[in-house]
């Protein structure tokens, strides 16, 4: 094996993108750094795979720039080793066999045609390799499109949606699979609709709703600041009022049942002794478990339908 | 991007590599065998049609005992132009219909090198459609035409019509990507094209010669050097030749200023 490509950095800088009438991209900027996966996340109709499709030279911007390396895709003498890319809405010939897809890939893309019984193997295509793509289920095509992906050897790897259709072996494989590619120092690009798909998969996040930037930043730091502590008891309004008393920078969210209590800006230790000292009963009292799905729904304005 | 160790071919030129892979589509499925299929079927029929059907009263086709006869019988070889242009069509519309665009010019951005590319393989795929519709109608022709009394025609009519037929294809196939790219939409394109090429065209060339002999069709009846009805004459040759060069070109230009910067979604 030859020493993998280093990745390069994909920078996006004040692209907008109007389809008549309508704003699919608005001035988003954002950076995707070499060795990390970094999840590309908003909900259906965001903006993702428009602003995908500028970054592969598909689409043309409105305005600003998507760049891998500091060069458009069109400017790149031999994109295919460069970026590879698994795009929705990306189809087959319903009556070319897999093999021939990537061979006729690998031709147009100038690469050698060694490589399609090797990319097909690291898939695990390798036994449906002359099968004809008609027969293939959603799971075989998204493989096969990761297949496509990896045949220039890329430094650089642009994902739409790679788990859709995957079933929970084939996302269990995914996931290694890219943190292995990052491991390689490779740049790893994964649009998902939903946090919880890749959320054990990547380093950094870019958030984006109504095609506008909503945050970009390592995972680690979406959670920071959004601590909640779970408070229950009977006699809500007592600690209410000792919580407002003692720690003024604290915030209380009631709970649909009124026994519930959402506390922001303290932590389960301090709760409890100001819960102490106020002789306050408690039934419960706990940090709020991993509620990252929750903070990418209230980022994106929870417009997921 | 010196520093990347990807694999690397030997030093194909682009165009090269991506005619190559255009290439290798049309024959990794099987639309093409088709094809092939309905050029035999077609100018079997023609040919056979030409030798023996009977005489229509009223109006006036060069016999068979008259050269001019000989030469729209062996011009009826050159109808793998039809299967050309349709061929040519689905390349394009089928890109479109099956979403593998977004691969292609992921594999080769530049546009323009593409649809060059695909224009070219597609000739070289209507050259070969002409080929074996002349190496086909002419073996039946010349198979059947000692039942028939007819004219001698000479070697060299023969070799000028299979060079112009072979000609014709590829030019017509090109037309055929031209056509898919405008048009886009794969039943609309396809249907568009043969009722245009069977019907409507065809009855501009036999019935209003003095305007279809411009036509696509019409050049390549020039180029065929075959009589219309009632001793109805086409273009030159060269005169063909140039003005379905001339459709040809115009339609091309066209499609590939359209591809441009068309977003593919």
């Amino acid at each position: 094996m030859t020493t993998p490509p280093p990745g390069s950095s994909i920078d996006v800088t004040g692209l907008s993108k109007h389809f008549g009438a309508v704003l699919a991209v608005d001035d988003l900027s954002f950076s995707v750094e070499p060795g990390r996966v970094t999840g590309f996340l908003g909900p259906n109709g965001a903006g993702k795979t428009t602003t995908l499709r500028c970054l592969l030279g598909l689409v043309a911007p409105t305005s600003g720039t998507a760049t891998i390396g500091g060069s458009t895709y069109h400017d790149l003498a031999h994109p295919m080793r460069v970026v590879g890319s698994a795009l929705e809405a990306t189809g087959f010939h319903p009556g070319r066999t897999a093999t021939n897809h990537l061979r006729v890939l690998a031709r147009a893309g100038g690469l050698d045609e060694h490589r399609v019984p090797e990319v097909l193997d690291l898939v695990g295509l390798a036994d449906s390799a002359t099968r004809t793509v008609g027969g293939f289920s959603l799971g075989m095509r998204q493989r096969l499109q990761l297949a496509a992906a990896l045949l220039g050897d890329p430094g650089v790897l642009v994902l739409d949606e790679p788990a859709n259709g995957l079933d929970p072996e084939g996302i269990a494989w995914l996931r290694a699979f890219l943190r292995y590619l990052a491991g390689q120092g490779r740049t790893v690009l994964v649009s998902s609709h939903v946090l919880s798909e890749v959320e054990q998969t990547v380093d950094d996040v870019v958030i984006i709703s109504r095609g506008s930037l909503v945050r970009a930043c390592p995972l680690a730091d979406l959670t920071a600041g959004h601590g909640h502590v779970v408070v229950r008891t009977p006699t809500p309004q007592p600690l209410v009022d000792a919580l407002a008393a003692q720690l003024p920078g604290s915030a209380v969210i009631a709970g649909e049942d009124g026994a519930e209590l959402l506390v922001d800006g303290a932590d389960a230790a301090t709760i409890g002794r100001i819960a102490f000292g106020a002789q306050v009963e408690l039934h419960e009292l706990r940090p709020a478990a991993s509620d990252l799905e929750q903070v990418f729904l209230s980022l994106t304005g929870g417009a997921t339908s | 991007m010196s520093t990347l160790t990807a694999p690397t071919t030997a030093a194909a030129s682009p165009r090269r590599r991506l005619v190559s892979a255009e290439l290798l589509k049309v024959t990794s499925t099987k639309m093409w065998l088709a094809m092939l299929i309905g050029v035999v079927l077609y100018i079997g029929i023609g040919v056979v049609a030409s030798i023996f059907a009977p005489e229509q009263p009223g109006v006036t086709t060069p016999h068979l005992s008259t050269a001019a006869g000989m030469r729209n019988l062996f011009a009826q070889a050159g109808g793998a132009y039809l299967f050309a242009i349709v061929i040519g069509t689905l390349g394009m519309t089928q890109e479109l219909r099956h979403q593998t665009l977004t691969s292609t010019l992921l594999a080769e951005p530049r546009r323009n090198r593409v649809m060059v590319a695909k224009m070219a393989a597609y000739a070289v795929i209507g050259a070969i459609y002409g080929a074996v519709g002349v190496a086909f109608g002419y073996a039946l022709a010349l198979a059947l035409l000692p039942f028939k009394t007819h004219a001698d025609i000479p070697v060299t009519a023969m070799w000028q019509i299979a060079g112009g037929a072979v000609l014709g294809c590829a030019l017509f196939a090109i037309l055929g990507v031209a056509v898919g790219t405008l048009v886009r939409n794969q039943i609309a394109a396809v249907m568009g094209v043969v009722v245009w090429v069977v019907l409507v065209e065809a009855l501009l060339v036999a019935l209003l010669p003095k305007v279809g002999k411009w036509l696509p069709g019409g050049a390549l009846n020039g180029i065929l050097q075959t009589t219309g009805f009632n001793g109805a004459e086409y273009l030159s040759v060269w005169a063909g030749s140039l003005v379905l060069v001339g459709w040809t070109a115009v339609f091309a230009v066209l499609a590939a200023l359209t591809t441009q910067r068309r977003d593919v979604t």
